[in-house]
């Protein structure tokens, strides 16, 4: 393999992490570990928004290239198979083609079906209602609210809304459900309803790396992925908030 | 508590199905909720501060998935993110709105401080273990090369 092709391969490997919910850390020694095994010397920086690369080519200076990253989602297992991707690079070394396949493959690799994940919502919020010291009752409403929400957002999610009112109308939704089903079956407890179906919501990756990149010192991912996770806990607040204040004001 | 302890089993298993983890790790992930959930109760027996015994639960989760992902050789978010998940103050953020939205501001600011105090507890918890848990193993074994990024 030649630079550009070194340079091609890591840059692709590190949009791949970045856009999975890797931490930058992760990314710099993954891109830096590639770079070395092909004995190149590499500078690179990573931010939220993409990754810089620049590898100190023999025969004429550095190749500097840089890719910018458009959607992001939280995907752990492709964070796995290209951590041991790396791994293997270093253990012995394949060829270009044979690399592009290989991350071809990684970007291919099978997720669980969309049924499967609607059910794991409405359980995740069920079991939390649950956890929450609610009833039956409770847990069976807010697994049918999240369920909802959740096929709503997979579908929002591909027209491409703003993120903030994407979960500002989750939470609004979500406390407005619960305030009618409160109305509707008075055994039920809007409380136990809305914490249990908040959690499918709250942006636990982004919160934990976000915090975890600021205490590795990369305080220019870390601040993004902060900023961008008190943002949706602000937008699901005042979703509900609003919600709940219109009952005050509508007096029901 | 058992019945506790085993939400907290199940709250860990089904998170993760979201988030697309390898599924022969579902059930590991599973065990990181449950042993810090577990640690978050007994903890919490004896001192009666949700902030601390979250930091104790937090400390826990932050150990095992340190320890696991060195044994299966994956990254440590793959059961630190899953196993905080029951420790998560949803249940004080939720008091909070609803005390703001009652115009009970002080109730509102006590809860609010709870919330913040309770995460931060969580990210310091997480952020400690691995930390000792890297300097540790820099100690005991300097030279050997890091075969992967845990």
């Amino acid at each position: 393999m030649n630079a550009k092709q070194v340079l091609e391969i890591a840059l692709s490997a590190g949009q791949m992490l970045i856009s999975n919910g890797a931490e930058a850390y992760r990314v710099e020694e993954t891109i830096e570990r590639i770079c070395n095994s092909y004995n190149l010397e590499c500078e690179c920086l990573v931010t939220a928004k993409g990754v810089f690369i620049s590898i100190v080519d023999g025969d004429d200076g550095k190749v500097t290239s840089l890719k910018k990253i458009r959607t992001r989602r939280v995907d752990l297992y492709r964070i796995e198979l290209i951590n041991s991707f790396s791994r293997n690079i270093q253990n012995k070394h394949i060829s270009y083609e044979e690399a592009r396949k290989k991350l071809k493959d990684i970007e291919g690799a099978p997720y669980f079906t969309f049924p499967v994940r609607l059910l794991a919502a409405s359980m995740t919020s069920f079991i939390y209602a649950l956890f929450f010291n609610g009833t039956i009752y409770d847990a069976l409403v807010s697994g049918v609210i999240s369920m909802g929400i959740y096929y709503v957002l997979e579908k929002i999610s591909r027209v491409g809304f703003f993120q903030f009112f994407e979960f500002f109308f989750s939470g609004f939704i979500i406390g407005s459900v619960s305030l009618i089903a409160e109305n509707l079956l008075p055994f039920v407890n809007k409380g136990n309803v809305i914490t249990g179906a908040i959690m499918i919501l709250l942006p636990g990756v982004a919160l934990t790396n976000g915090i975890k990149d600021i205490i590795y010192d990369d305080f220019m991912s870390g601040m993004v992925k902060f900023g961008e996770a008190m943002l949706v806990i602000t937008a699901i607040g005042a979703g509900i908030g609003t919600a709940l204040s219109l009952r005050i004001g509508v007096g029901l | 508590m058992i019945k506790q302890i085993i939400l907290a089993f199940l709250g860990s298993v089904f998170p993760v199905i979201l988030f697309n983890i390898d599924r022969k790790k579902i059930i590991w992930a599973g065990f990181c909720g449950a042993f810090g959930w577990a640690t978050y109760l007994v903890v919490y027996k004896y001192n009666h501060s949700p902030i601390m015994s979250s930091f104790a639960g937090a400390f826990i989760v932050g150990v095992y998935s340190e320890f696991m992902a060195r044994r299966l050789k994956t990254p440590t978010i793959q059961f630190s993110i899953p196993g905080i998940f029951p420790l998560v103050p949803g249940i004080t953020a939720y008091n909070t709105i609803s005390y703001l939205v009652e115009k009970n501001y002080s109730a509102a600011f006590s809860k609010g401080m709870q919330t913040i105090a309770v995460g931060g507890a969580i990210a310091f918890g997480i952020m400690l273990s691995s930390t000792t848990y890297r300097f540790i193993s820099k100690i005991i074994k300097p030279n050997k090369e890091r075969m992967f990024i845990p």
